[in-house]
């Protein structure tokens, strides 16, 4: 089974990302991130530097949630969105010599559709040296559009029901 | 240098008060009720010494009462500047400073206004009315009672004066902040705890005011007396009344992120409950002080918030073209969720922020009132929609990539 159109059309058709994650208290962060949407093994990457904020609650906590929506100021039928929950994952760090093959293929591939998603904006940048791939393990998402809602739930191998 | 500045900024009473032993082995607000005891005992001594009414121990009971209440009051400036943190603003941090410097002054100005009422009351109460002294005291009075009398006089002269000194000085400081805060550029700003306090010191004023009624019974006997302490309780309750609106009035946020806040359209919240983290958008009002979200009764973050008070709050512009101007502010505190119990307090706020929802988003009061809607998404206002309040104890700031903690 695969996962609504509506869905995919909003995972793949924006350019900003909401995520949310929370400390051992229980005190949640909120940003905006840049993200790629992968629909193949149901998973959502975005960069991060490693000292941010988010990077330091997910290492307490790794549940997470990102939203992506369209928004419409006039009409509130026209707001579209999804919400993905999850656990994150963050790609070790380390001198490049030392990382393993699988994780460099990784970072390739991530930075690889960054770069054709993103193009206008993060032109030729590279990798900076603190950054981070965080990667979203979906395991429920929400999709709504005016009052209406839709879910789904994934299982680990990516399978839609 | 800073530290022993700030270990200077006590009046003469608190100084006094800091040296003498038993006064100065105990905290504050103790020492001020030991006072209250110490003086009281002494006053009855007297009173049962020299064979006094009992009327006449009564009003000396409220004196210095009086004179204990407003101690208690007017004594918490210090320790509440002494903690101000300094405003993210040049001119402001210099008004601040200015403040502070006269009100503790070294040359301790602020006993001037008690001098000056001190000194003709006693005239007056020698030579004009020795009625009212007889009154209190009985025919010719001893030695000994009047200089207790006269130093209680001092006691309550000396506050009275510091209560026009203090709510004089804060309304010429309210003044100026509000102006200053109109010049802001980019970040600059006081923080809200800082205004908050001010704005709590001066309604500690207004209750110093009010205080002051309860010398009306000692006074009534001479009515221009009375008339003066009606005019000074009119005065410091007005003053310090006017100068905690207008701190009211003061934006707690830089102008940076106040534009951003009242011309964004929309905004994220985020809600957890047991680690699991919970983001949706929403539409939300600001009036000037306070942010406010609506919410359907039905909707998960509802139910979450009532569990886990805690909320991460986003208001952003997005823009693919130019990123780098890209400005993004986050909320972080707690939400205050309004309900049915709080219509009799707060029933203005909740109207106006009601006021406000239909003014900036028009269309969605219309459609939201249809009835074709299911219920939990009609505009029954507090009934099926939810109004919460944002208040925040951090306040982080994005302005392209950088990133900006604003103090709160």
């Amino acid at each position: 089974m695969k996962i609504p159109d509506e869905m995919r059309n909003i995972l793949y058709g924006n350019y900003f990302g909401y995520v949310c994650t929370c400390n051992k208290k229980d005190q949640q962060h909120l940003t905006p991130v840049f993200f790629v949407y992968d629909e193949q093994f149901q998973k959502i990457f975005f960069i991060t530097n490693e000292k941010s904020k988010k990077v330091k609650n997910i290492s307490e906590n790794p549940n997470i949630s990102i939203t992506v929506d369209i928004r419409d100021p006039v009409n509130p039928f026209n707001n579209e969105g999804v919400m993905a929950q999850g656990t994150a994952d963050i790609t070790e760090k380390g001198p490049i010599y030392f990382l393993p093959e699988e994780t460099l293929q990784l970072y390739r591939d991530i930075y690889l559709e960054f770069k054709s998603k993103y193009q206008a904006v993060i032109e030729n940048r590279q990798l900076g040296e603190n950054d981070v791939i965080v990667q979203i393990n979906i395991e429920k998402m929400v999709y709504w559009k005016g009052p209406h809602f839709k879910s789904v739930r994934i299982g680990k191998d990516g399978s839609v029901s | 240098m800073d530290q022993s500045e700030k270990k200077e900024m006590k009046w003469i009473y608190e100084e006094i008060v800091g040296r003498i032993p038993p006064f100065s082995l105990v905290s504050y607000q103790f020492s001020i009720l030991l006072q209250l005891l110490f003086l009281l005992i002494i006053g009855l001594i007297l009173g049962l010494i020299f064979n006094l009414r009992s009327i006449s121990l009564f009003y000396g009971s409220l004196g210095i009462l009086v004179a204990v209440l407003w101690s208690l009051l007017i004594l918490q400036l210090g320790p509440t500047l002494r903690k101000f943190r300094a405003p993210l603003s040049k001119d402001e941090n210099e008004l601040l400073e200015r403040y502070k410097g006269i009100l503790f002054h070294s040359n301790h100005y602020e006993a001037i206004p008690g001098l000056a009422i001190f000194i003709p009351f006693m005239l007056y109460l020698f030579y004009y009315a020795r009625g009212l002294l007889e009154y209190w005291l009985g025919k010719e009075p001893n030695i000994v009672l009047l200089i207790f009398v006269g130093l209680l006089i001092w006691d309550i002269c000396y506050r009275m004066g510091l209560g026009i000194w203090t709510s004089v000085l804060a309304l010429w400081r309210s003044l100026c902040l509000k102006k200053l805060a109109e010049k802001r550029t980019e970040l600059e700003h006081t923080p809200y705890t800082e205004l908050k306090y001010l704005r709590r010191l001066d309604i500690n004023n207004v209750l110093f005011g009010i205080i002051s009624l309860l010398l009306l019974p000692i006074l009534q006997e001479d009515q221009f007396l009375t008339m003066i302490i009606i005019l000074f309780i009119l005065f410091v309750t007005m003053t310090s009344m006017i100068s905690a609106f207008i701190v009211g009035k003061v934006p707690w946020l830089p102008p940076d992120i106040y534009n951003l806040v009242r011309e964004s359209s929309f905004a994220y919240v985020g809600t957890s409950y047991k680690g699991i983290p919970h983001a949706t958008p929403v539409v939300y009002v600001f009036d000037g002080q306070s942010i406010f979200f609506n919410t359907s009764k039905e909707a998960k973050k509802l139910k979450t918030m009532r569990k886990n008070r805690k909320v991460a709050f986003l208001i952003d512009k997005r823009d693919m073209s130019n990123i780098y101007e890209n400005k993004a502010v986050l909320f972080t505190g707690e939400a205050k969720i309004y309900g049915i119990m709080d219509i009799p307090l707060r029933t203005f706020k909740m109207l106006s922020a009601l006021h406000l929802f239909i003014k900036k988003y028009p269309e969605y009061t219309k459609k939201y009132s249809t009835s074709e809607l299911p219920k939990a998404w009609q505009l029954t206002p507090i009934i099926a929609r939810i109004l919460v309040e944002v208040i925040p104890s951090r306040i982080i700031y994005w302005r392209g990539a950088k990133q900006i903690s604003v103090p709160v």
